[in-house]
């Protein structure tokens, strides 16, 4: 019997494919150990053995898509909750309940070049009144309920509702808060009142699935919180909920009475719960399942080269920093943050770690969003011009033990990171590296997740590796303006430039994105000039599918995308 | 009779259990100093996740930087290293070493050489090891001895203390002390030790309270000893067979265990390595690097059936004394 | 008798609060709660502290204590903060995949550990003693990942003869009652051997050692002496004397019995406690946890006595 009090870690790692080959000679010795063993695969082997398989297709007319057939998809975690006024907002809940239920328009994935514009889903068009003030949604009078109860304004005023209400308490109740009120005009038309006119009104009115107020209006808000309201699914999407087994597999089924167009090509979508990554690629290999949504960079290549995937790369909001802790008096000097951000070999860091699978990071703002500015210089790797700065600012090592010291003070401090990210583990080394070369002594420390945030918003730490998934909106608030103690702030490096904060709040404020532009320029350079943090990486995402699902433009918008062209080839 | 001249006729598990023992501490003590720096980085495009046996060459710059490539030639004072199709060329004055080096243990992810990161490794994990199982077994035959013998209300406690201790989440305990202590090797023999004592003394509590009526204690009180005598006298030697099997096991799960606390901060933090810390981080590239999981996991195994087959023989040794 | 079980009792439920109220307070002092981990930037900060006011977490430690004590004595756990149900129903739909999975994997253990055992026994020190040795060993001494991966990269992705994760395949899940029996039966080998193949060494090695010293016992040679082969000796005498360590063994197993094992419900994706609890202490799902930590105390608690009450059953000489 095993004793292991704190047992091991969950694996990450990769299927084993390499064998264990336990041979032992069949001596007559060990023949119950054989008899036992044999007996064992024997009971395996007499159930017939049967891989998983889409359900028959129908024969193909030509040229046109089949119509039929599943795709299993992997997923880390079950979905808690089906009502996402409830959720904690985990990314694999909101692709489930964005099959199950409609939201007012589609966000395209279309930011590189202006903010996101919105194609009609739920609302068939929309407009601004004159001053702005007031935005218009008609709704299509065919929506149906998965029950066939029309989809109204009513439920889109309900949802409303519920998203404010402090006792549902939802998590994206502060993005309504320049929502005054939604208007029933008559069941197919909505009015959104909003106290300001701002770039995101559009953004912030779709925000939130539309939920049936026939159906879920019956529980009061103040019992939201506890109710499971997967007792009562009334959904109004493509798909609806046909099984959920707690913790491993939620089927939904194409919903016939679905009002969209054109209607979906499979019939089921599977999320299968494989907690280890490693595993859901084995699957994908072994055809289990049919899609795998985080493929690690080092895994890519055996993805690429498997003639039976294929391997779809978009970037994603996803970036990474190193976050000094601007108040410690390490880095409160900004020569020396400049020159730690020139002493590090960032795009040998990102080659290593990431084997092409991630681009430099320049700035605050993802290269990949219209905002970002492109004439933002770029660090190079300067070891040279990164020990002069600290020499300017005082480091210099006078006892000779290869370490710079500062009033009385060696250069040495923590680098924080989280004990279950391999990445960032080998780029705590690989920082730990570069920075020895200066005279830095950089002690890369491990931690798990919680506490490493408990500390990083307390301000407990030095520095830290820490990554950030941006949205599609623009807005540098709560990571680069002064954070003030009255409302929280995701500025834990504790950088502050009153310019900045200026500037913010004006680019905030700006109506007009071209306007606002201009501002965001001119944020990115102050920044950047600043280095309040070493700017690492944005990574790309990779995503495995079946080389025969086709259709599947899976884009950083959402996985689901366009999940109703999706279809199987022979 | 000298301790030479007994070894040889100890019973051959014993014998070779201790050798194997010993060989591994050997090479816990004396390898380092024989094979490198574990925590040098060595150019990782291309060193990185070699697998044991491949040969690069290699060019250190005075600077620390360092240069791989397939194969190495002077030219002039200079020396050019070749790099797939491509060539790149060093300066003379730039470098410190350079020539041709074979990774006998491969290497992992970021370039570092899997045959140093063993030995380093070995002193941790062995030393640690040890260290923690002593503190194991010195805490639970000391409770097992106290619980099993007294009885009452005695027994009643401690044992309520051990369920209290293994029912805990651990997992809380850790991360509070975590968040309390800076991780050092004292503070991890100490976490270690104490989350493993309680099956020792279960154990050797079960022992006692069989053993206590059997005839030979029963003389042993009659005769007037005390019991501190009975209990190294008579019954430790008795709780001996399951007591050693139990330990060598133990020494086992804590090299490993080891790795967890690690991943909660505790344990030793890179770029050193443990063994438990290079099968943990092996796990994530196992199907493109077997060798770093499957290298260190063997030198564990290793450790274990040493420990298990000089158990053995303590027994046999044991049993053939009476 | 009777009345020595109850005081046992009594002192286990008093044992169950002394480790839930250390729980909580060890919980409560450890870095970061619930709304921490709620990070993304494109939900407001404030959402964060607005989050930890709406679940009690700016209340004074005393205040909170003391609700959940009251409600849990009435036998109200609370509802979990992680999956929005009520945590005995969480912990009700998970403890019977863990208790499935880990009773068999124990027994197998247990029953393949005997049989090893005798089988090296027949001829101790000879070829087939050292190799079960080294095998048991072997697979003990490596890490319960590798067992598990290593099973399923060979009798699942490559022969193809079971399935690699999940209790039930998708046609399992859809079907009804007794159907998905044959299912779940395929689906629980390759989890259960491999708890018991990592686990067999102990056992072996245990009964190995003892057996061996039981062996020479007087009241073996006696068996020989009238009559009985070595195997009969062996089995229906020396078997059930070298059993006993054994017991105490299984009693220390009833944790495990009921928090199963997190690496091999990771790799086979398995809906069991281990995942549950992990993610609970990560996530500080402060009411789940203690609901765990209530049940694994409770578990240890019943294990025990029915380790000590085997024990002075099987050994009349022992006074419990």
């Amino acid at each position: 019997m095993r004793s292991r009090a704190a047992s091991s870690l969950p694996p990450t790692g990769s299927g084993a494919i390499g064998d264990n080959e336990r041979g032992s000679e069949m001596r007559p010795d060990i023949r119950s150990t054989v008899a036992l063993s044999s007996l064992l695969l024997l009971q395996g082997a007499l159930a017939c053995r049967q891989p998983v398989v889409p359900p028959p297709r129908p024969a193909p007319s030509a040229g046109l898509p089949l119509r039929g057939g599943q795709v299993i998809v992997a997923t880390t975690a079950d979905v808690t909750t089906f009502n996402e006024y409830q959720s904690t907002g985990e990314q694999g809940e909101a692709d489930a309940i964005d099959l199950l239920f409609p939201t007012l328009m589609t966000e395209q994935p279309d930011y590189q070049l202006h903010p996101p514009s919105f194609a009609p889903r739920l609302a068939t068009s929309w407009e601004f009144s004159s001053d702005n003030r007031t935005l218009t949604f008609h709704l299509r009078p065919e929506a149906r309920w998965s029950d066939g109860v029309p989809v109204t304004a009513d439920d889109v005023r309900f949802t409303f509702l519920a998203q404010k209400n402090p006792a549902v308490g939802s998590l994206g109740m502060e993005m309504k808060d320049f929502i005054k009120d939604v208007e029933v005009v008559d069941p197919h038309t909505v009015r959104f009142h909003f106290t300001r006119v701002y770039p995101y009104q559009l953004m912030d009115a779709n925000d939130g699935h539309i939920v049936p107020s026939h159906a879920w209006g019956k529980v009061p808000f103040e019992k939201w919180r506890t109710t499971d309201f997967e007792k009562m699914m009334v959904t109004g999407g493509a798909f609806r909920l046909a099984a959920h087994t707690p913790q491993q597999t939620i089927v939904l089924d194409r919903d016939p009475t679905y009002w969209g167009s054109p209607r979906p090509y499979l019939d089921r979508v599977v999320l299968r719960v494989v907690p280890d990554l490693a595993s859901q690629l084995a699957q994908l290999f072994a055809g289990q399942v049919n899609l795998v949504q985080a493929v690690s960079p080092q895994e890519a290549d055996r993805v690429q080269a498997d003639p039976d995937l294929r391997l779809v790369e978009f970037p994603s909001r996803m970036w990474g920093m190193v976050g000094w802790n601007n108040r410690r008096p390490f880095f409160e000097d900004r020569r020396v943050r400049r020159a730690l951000s020139l002493g590090i070999n960032r795009r040998s860091l990102v080659d290593t770690v990431f084997r092409g699978h991630a681009k430099l990071s320049s700035g605050p703002v993802l290269s990949s969003m219209w905002a970002f500015n492109h004439n933002l210089p770029q660090l190079p790797y300067d070891p040279d011009q990164a020990a002069l700065l600290l020499a300017q600012a005082g480091w210099r090592d006078l006892n000779g033990d290869g370490i710079l010291e500062h009033d009385g003070r060696s250069f040495a401090f923590d680098l924080l990171y989280p004990a279950s990210n391999a990445l960032r583990r080998q780029m705590a080394l690989l920082i730990q590296a570069d920075l020895a070369r200066l005279g830095i002594k950089v002690r890369p420390v491990q931690m798990e997740f919680t506490s490493l945030i408990a500390r990083t918003e307390a301000g407990d730490f030095d520095a830290t590796i820490w990554v950030w998934v941006e949205g599609t909106r623009v807005d540098l608030t709560s990571e680069w303006s002064t954070p003030s103690p009255s409302q929280g702030s995701n500025n834990f490096i504790g950088y502050s430039n009153p310019d900045v904060d200026r500037l913010i709040a004006a680019a905030r404020e700006e109506p007009d994105y071209s306007r606002a532009k201009v501002l965001l320029d001119r944020l990115q350079e102050l920044i950047v000039a600043d280095q309040p943090a070493t700017f690492l990486y944005e990574s790309t995402m990779l995503v495995a599918t079946s080389r025969q699902l086709r259709g599947a433009d899976i884009n950083s918008a959402a996985l689901f995308f366009n999940v109703d062209e999706w279809y199987w080839e022979r | 009779m000298t301790l030479a001249g007994a070894i040889p006729r100890w019973p051959r598990r014993l014998r070779a259990g201790l050798g194997l023992l010993a060989a591994l501490s050997a090479l816990a003590v004396v390898g380092p100093w024989m094979a490198g720096d574990p925590t040098a980085i060595v150019d990782p495009k291309v060193v990185g996740l070699l697998p044991p046996g491949s040969v690069r060459a290699v060019v250190v710059r005075r600077d620390g930087t360092t240069v791989a490539g397939d194969a190495l030639r002077r030219s002039g004072p200079d020396w050019v290293l070749v790099r797939g199709g491509a060539e790149v060329t060093v300066t003379g004055s730039e470098v410190a070493r350079a020539g041709v080096r074979r990774f006998w243990a491969g290497t992992d992810v970021v370039g570092r050489d899997v045959l140093a990161r063993l030995v380093n490794g070995a002193r941790v994990s062995l030393g640690v090891g040890a260290l923690a199982l002593a503190v194991a077994l010195v805490l639970g035959v000391g409770v097992g001895l106290l619980a099993g013998w007294r009885g009452g209300i005695v027994d009643a406690l401690l044992m309520r203390l051990v369920d209290a201790l293994l029912a805990i989440p651990m997992l809380f305990l850790l991360l509070f002390l975590a968040a309390l202590f800076r991780p050092s090797l004292a503070v991890l023999v100490l976490f270690l030790g104490f989350s493993s004592w309680m099956g020792v003394a279960r154990l050797v509590r079960g022992q006692v309270l069989s053993l206590k009526e059997r005839d030979f204690i029963l003389a042993a009180r009659a005769i007037g000893a005390g019991p501190w005598r009975i209990a190294f006298r008579h019954l430790l030697p008795n709780a001996l067979t399951p007591l050693a099997q139990d330990a060598a096991l133990r020494l086992g799960d804590l090299i490993l265990v080891e790795a967890s606390l690690s991943f909660l901060g505790l344990g030793v933090q890179p770029p050193a390595a443990s063994w438990g810390t290079m099968v943990a981080e092996g796990q994530e590239v196992l199907a493109n690097a077997w060798w770093l999981t499957g290298l260190p996991t063997a030198l564990v195994a290793a450790t274990v059936i040493a420990a298990a087959l000089a158990a053995d023989g303590l027994q046999e040794l044991a049993r053939s004394e009476t | 008798m009777l009345r020595r079980a109850l005081r046992r009792l009594g002192a286990g439920i008093a044992l169950i609060w002394l480790v839930a109220t250390f729980t909580f307070l060890l919980v409560s002092a450890a870095p970061g709660d619930f709304a921490t981990r709620l990070t993304d930037p494109r939900i407001p900060p404030a959402a964060r502290e607005r989050w930890r006011r709406d679940f009690g977490l700016d209340r004074p430690l005393p205040a909170r204590y003391a609700s959940w004590l009251a409600a849990a004595a009435t036998g109200d756990l609370g509802s979990s903060w992680i999956y929005k149900q009520k945590v005995s129903s969480v912990l009700a739909s998970v403890l019977p995949n863990t208790l499935l999975l880990t009773s068999l994997g124990l027994a197998l253990e247990l029953a393949l550990g005997v049989a090893l055992a005798i089988v090296q026994l027949r001829r101790p020190h000879g070829t087939g003693d050292r190799l079960i040795t080294l095998a048991t060993l072997t697979a003990y001494a490596l890490p319960t990942f590798g067992v598990a991966l290593g099973l399923v990269a060979v009798l699942s992705y490559r022969l193809h003869l079971l399935p690699p994760s999940h209790m039930l395949s998708l046609e399992g899940e859809l079907a009804h009652g007794w159907a998905r029996l044959p299912d779940l039966a395929r689906h629980l080998v390759l989890p259960v051997v491999a708890i018991g193949v990592a686990g067999v060494g102990a056992v072996a090695r245990y009964l190995r050692g003892s057996l061996l010293d039981e062996r020479l016992e007087q009241y073996v040679l006696a068996a020989r002496a009238r009559g009985c082969s070595p195997r009969q000796a062996l089995v229906r005498h020396a078997l059930p004397n070298a059993l006993l360590p054994l017991i105490t063994m299984m009693g220390m197993s009833l944790p495990f019995l009921v928090s199963g094992s997190l690496v091999i419900e990771v790799v086979f994706s398995w809906p069991g406690m281990g995942q549950v609890m992990y993610n609970a202490a990560l996530g500080r799902d402060l009411p789940l946890l203690l609901g765990g930590t209530i049940v694994a105390t409770a578990a240890v608690v019943v294990g025990n006595l029915l380790a000590d009450l085997a024990y002075a059953v099987a050994d009349p000489r022992v006074r419990v």
